[in-house]
């Protein structure tokens, strides 16, 4: 697997497909993993997603007193196996992204595991296929690099971004790669 | 049933033991693209998988297309036809059902003359089924009172593009061209929750610098990160587009060349426009001159440009205005019939686009030819196998038909596919109104509010069960596939209309076995119209991913770029528009000191019969609640979480506070999606626009008041019962009156 997921929190548009969709990939059993949040709602209607950040080193992982959460070939960190499983909770409490979760009634724990079914086979997990608005992408590592550049490209360009402020205050000079 | 295979070059997971059938979403106009998982031995219905190589959505979905397949096998379906007695309904078979229906459509119609029974219809339907709603009353019922609930969703849109383009299809340019525009014009369109899979399209944009201009009076998420955000008070938008129209002539920014050759009236329009300066706009719109600068400035210059409008602009008493205002604006930049650029109406309804073309509205034909032109009628009725003379003559629009009702013109009604209980204004009128109705039959797939007003309840199928062709808001024709066999005793819309005609005595009109049956009369009805499907068939939509109207022949390649070298009117030549202003139907004053503004949330769709009932959209959004800006709720000590009774001259609601910066300072914020007492429909002003017959949903007056925090909020918006205390207020039932004042009070 050489892709990447890539987070960019400003496209989100709060609609919560990624959500819904976690539920209907097929190792899920109808519960989500992820999850969407406003920042603040009072003063916008900016909202974030958030997923696993498939750590190297998953904090997760390392406070499992049983060893229960596996790390698979690709780096994929995958939710605690059924049989290891104390159900202690540790690893929601260690994670800083809040992605663990705990399911009282089976007792054991659960988390976003890039939809392994189908990232393995190189397809996009539900969430980075159905996210309208590209928040969550799951693209090549090459591209995610050119993407990156991208932004840097654009900022020059443009001189400034507008920010929250200012934004109307923004005279353009430039229009699309494309303008004549 | 057809299977369809993914693309070779596309992978897709597919699971042992289940096939992938490819389809596309029931909601919106968008129309996405999927693939439903399906048991290969049991045909159950298991899930969702995206579609990939789809263009115009790309795999994405919205939250609401991926739950969509969760309706087809939802508990709630009616699986047999009901027949209410002594207030109750009771199961039935086919047989038992259309008894009733025959008797009491052939005896009202004895009494009471061929017009007092009505259709309202929908265009949640396929084109198949839409085309035949029209036929189904012409021929079938042989009443002149048709409608749909196209009136309360595209007919502004439509009336606007008629007047100045000619021809009404919602986009003039296909929406894989969006990634190359510079500028996007996005007014009264909340793109991000009504059509959220085109958020990619503009974002892609976005990436390579292109510019985003946002009218609405509430900061949407696109709003967020537009360039320009003109915050107007609703209703206010042709005044906005008027002053942007005087911005763009005296800033030189109309293309001159572009105007002289291809539009009529531009004169006209300069003359019309010209008092229109940015100070008067800012005083009528509430915007600040300088975003009015920005965005003329922004709008002006680019070389590409793409306008965007929806219901917010549309669903005004003067709607038909505002269209064809922000499209003269397109015009005025020579925008219209070149590569990515032009005009587009964000379609709201599934099939939005295509069922309003064929026959549906009370004054067309199928190919959108109109009722009043001898040779259409003739044209159709050769169709039809009817005789010319046999043809009703146009009707009345949709919310009109109430009017009707109340009247005694209309005694009985069909509906389909729609549910006005919900979706209509000044709901204390409409629900007078279906009580008023001496026999009315509704076919829906799950128990609508409009449906427990019904006598007879006919049990359609969901659109995952029968074949068919929808409109995408490009004007895309796509294929709907059949996922699985009827649940129960449900049948296809067509299905039940036909065997309504055949005991109408009119069966020989409806001779069709299958779906594809009337799909090739419709084809013939359609050639030769402005809306031609004629060159359309179901295997080129298969390996062209969906071929654009007009299509005249088999060997035409489809028009997915409209108007490249003239316009639909007589000369070719666009109608430049000259407009008066006029306000709203209904607008703040000392009584209704706050402006109300509805519309929709991302996790449901139109009334919410479907959404309501899927358990992640209803657990995301359970209950209606009031936007409103923290300074206002502040002057009536308003939190995050309080109750609040808001009140119009037509009706009362209560709903929780939710405070938000996102929002103008005089406007609050209701979503529709809920029935009964928590719709909030129960307000809002059924003041008409003069051409479409569009009501206001968008602009209405209304006062505020804080609530005790111990107010019950209705729990179970399904389950609340609907009983005789509906708050009918017979002072207010004229149905299409509207408040007018004189300007002068409305700008200060």
């Amino acid at each position: 697997m050489n892709k990447v997921m890539y987070l960019e929190f400003e496209r989100c548009i709060g609609c919560r497909a990624c959500q819904a969709a976690c539920r209907e990939c097929g190792d899920h059993e109808g519960l989500e993993r992820n999850y969407v949040d406003y920042i603040d709602f009072s003063e916008n209607r900016q909202t974030f997603p958030m997923i696993c950040m498939q750590c190297k080193n998953p904090a997760c992982a390392q406070v499992c007193p049983a060893n229960a959460i596996q790390i698979t070939p690709e780096g994929v960190v995958l939710s605690a196996s059924e049989e290891k499983c104390i159900g202690c909770r540790n690893c929601t409490f260690a994670c800083p992204f809040g992605i663990p979760k705990f399911d009282f009634e089976k007792n054991k724990m659960y988390k976003c595991d890039m939809c392994y079914d189908r990232s393995k086979h190189d397809i996009a997990p539900m969430c980075a296929s159905v996210c309208p608005s590209d928040a969550i992408r799951f693209i090549d590592h090459d591209e995610m690099m050119q993407l990156r550049r991208q932004r840097v490209q654009m900022n020059m360009i443009e001189g400034k971004k507008p920010s929250q402020d200012d934004k109307w205050n923004y005279v353009p000079e430039f229009f699309g790669v494309y303008s004549d | 049933m057809s299977d369809f295979l993914t693309s070779p070059e596309v992978q897709n997971l597919i699971k042992p033991g289940e096939k992938l059938i490819t389809t596309h979403c029931c909601y919106c106009g968008m129309q996405c693209g999927m693939h439903i998982r399906v048991d290969e031995k049991t045909g159950a219905v298991k899930g969702v998988e995206p579609r990939y190589d789809f263009p115009v959505n790309k795999g994405k979905l919205c939250p609401k297309g991926v739950t969509a397949y969760q309706t087809i096998e939802h508990p709630d379906r009616i699986m047999t036809p009901l027949i209410k007695r002594n207030g109750k309904f009771e199961k039935a078979t086919w047989e038992e059902a259309l008894d009733v229906i025959e008797a009491n459509f052939k005896r009202i119609q004895r009494e009471h003359g061929k017009d007092a029974v009505s259709v309202f219809g929908g265009v949640s339907m396929t084109n198949e089924k839409c085309y035949l709603v029209g036929k189904y009353a012409r021929v079938a019922l042989g009443t002149r009172f048709i409608d749909y609930n196209g009136r309360f969703c595209m007919s502004s849109a439509a009336g606007g593009f008629l007047k100045t383009l000619g021809i009404d299809r919602g986009a003039t340019l296909p929406w894989t061209e969006f990634e190359h525009v510079d500028t996007f014009f996005v007014a009264g369109s909340n793109i991000a929750e009504c059509h959220p899979t085109t958020t990619q399209h503009i974002w892609k944009a976005k990436d390579k610098g292109a510019k985003i201009i946002v009218a609405d009076p509430r900061e949407i998420p696109m709003a967020r990160v537009a360039d320009v955000h003109l915050d107007l008070k609703p209703g206010t938008d042709a005044a906005l587009a008027m002053g942007l129209l005087n911005f763009l002539v005296e800033h030189d920014y109309v293309d001159q060349a572009y105007v002289d050759e291809r539009c009529d009236n531009y004169e006209e329009l300069k003359a019309s426009v010209r008092d229109w300066t940015l100070e008067r706009t800012s005083e009528v719109t509430g915007v600040a001159i300088e975003k009015l600068e920005k965005a003329g400035h922004i709008y002006g210059k680019s070389p590409r440009s793409v306008m965007l409008f929806a219901r917010g602009v549309e669903q005004q008493s003067k709607g038909v205005d505002n269209v064809s205002l922000y499209t003269s604006m397109a015009l005025l930049r020579g925008m219209i019939g070149k590569f990515a650029s032009g005009v587009a109406t964000m379609t709201g309804q599934g099939n939005g686009q295509g069922g309003r073309e064929h026959g549906q509205k009370a004054d067309l034909l199928p190919g959108y030819r109109k009722l009043t032109d001898p040779k259409a009628i003739e044209y159709v009725s050769g169709v039809w196998g009817i005789d010319p003379s046999e043809m009703p003559k146009p009707g009345v629009s949709a919310f009109e038909m109430f009017d009707e009702i109340q009247a005694g013109t209309i005694r009985a009604m069909h509906l389909m596919c729609s549910n006005p209980a919900v979706s209509a204004p000044n709901l204390p009128y409409v629900w007078d109104s279906f009580n008023k109705l001496d026999f009315f039959v509704v076919s829906d797939f799950f128990m609508s509010e409009s449906c427990e007003f019904a006598d007879v309840v006919l049990p359609a199928c969901s659109w995952a069960e029968d074949e068919g062709t929808t409109t995408n808001l490009e004007g895309r024709v796509i294929r709907i596939r059949k996922v699985r066999e009827p649940l129960g005793d449900s049948l296809p819309d067509w299905e039940i209309m036909k065997r309504i005609a055949e005991r109408m005595g009119r069966g020989q009109y409806f001779p069709y076995e299958t779906a594809r049956d009337i799909w090739e009369e419709f084809r013939i009805a359609t050639k030769g119209g402005a809306a031609d499907y004629s060159g359309i068939t179901w295997e080129r939509i298969d390996d062209e991913y969906g071929v654009f109207w007009p299509c005249p022949s088999e060997n035409h390649p489809g028009t997915p770029t409209m108007f490249k070298e003239r316009f639909g009117t007589a000369n070719g030549k666009a109608n430049l528009p000259v407009v008066t202003y006029r306000p709203a139907g209904e607008y703040a004053n000392e009584e209704y000191p706050v402006t109300l503004t509805t519309g929709r949330v991302v996790f449901h769709y139109l009334s919410g019969n479907q959404t309501r009932r899927v358990d992640f959209l209803s657990t995301m959004s359970k209950l209606p609640f009031v936007e409103i800006h923290p300074e206002l709720a502040s002057s009536y000590g308003l939190q995050t979480g309080d109750k609040v009774e808001l009140r119009t001259r037509r009706g009362s609601i209560v709903v929780e506070a939710r405070l938000t910066k996102a929002i103008r300072k005089d406007t609050v914020f209701v979503p529709y999606h809920w029935g009964k007492e928590l719709a909030i429909n129960q307000l809002t002003n059924p003041c008409l626009d003069p051409m479409s017959r569009m009501p206001e949903f968008k602009v209405c007056a209304v006062q505020m008041k804080k609530l005790p925090a111990n107010t019950p909020l209705h729990i179970n918006p399904l389950t609340v019962p609907l009983g005789s205390s509906v708050p009918f207020m017979a002072d207010h039932a004229i149905a299409t009156s509207c408040h007018v004042m004189d300007e002068e009070v409305h700008t200060k």
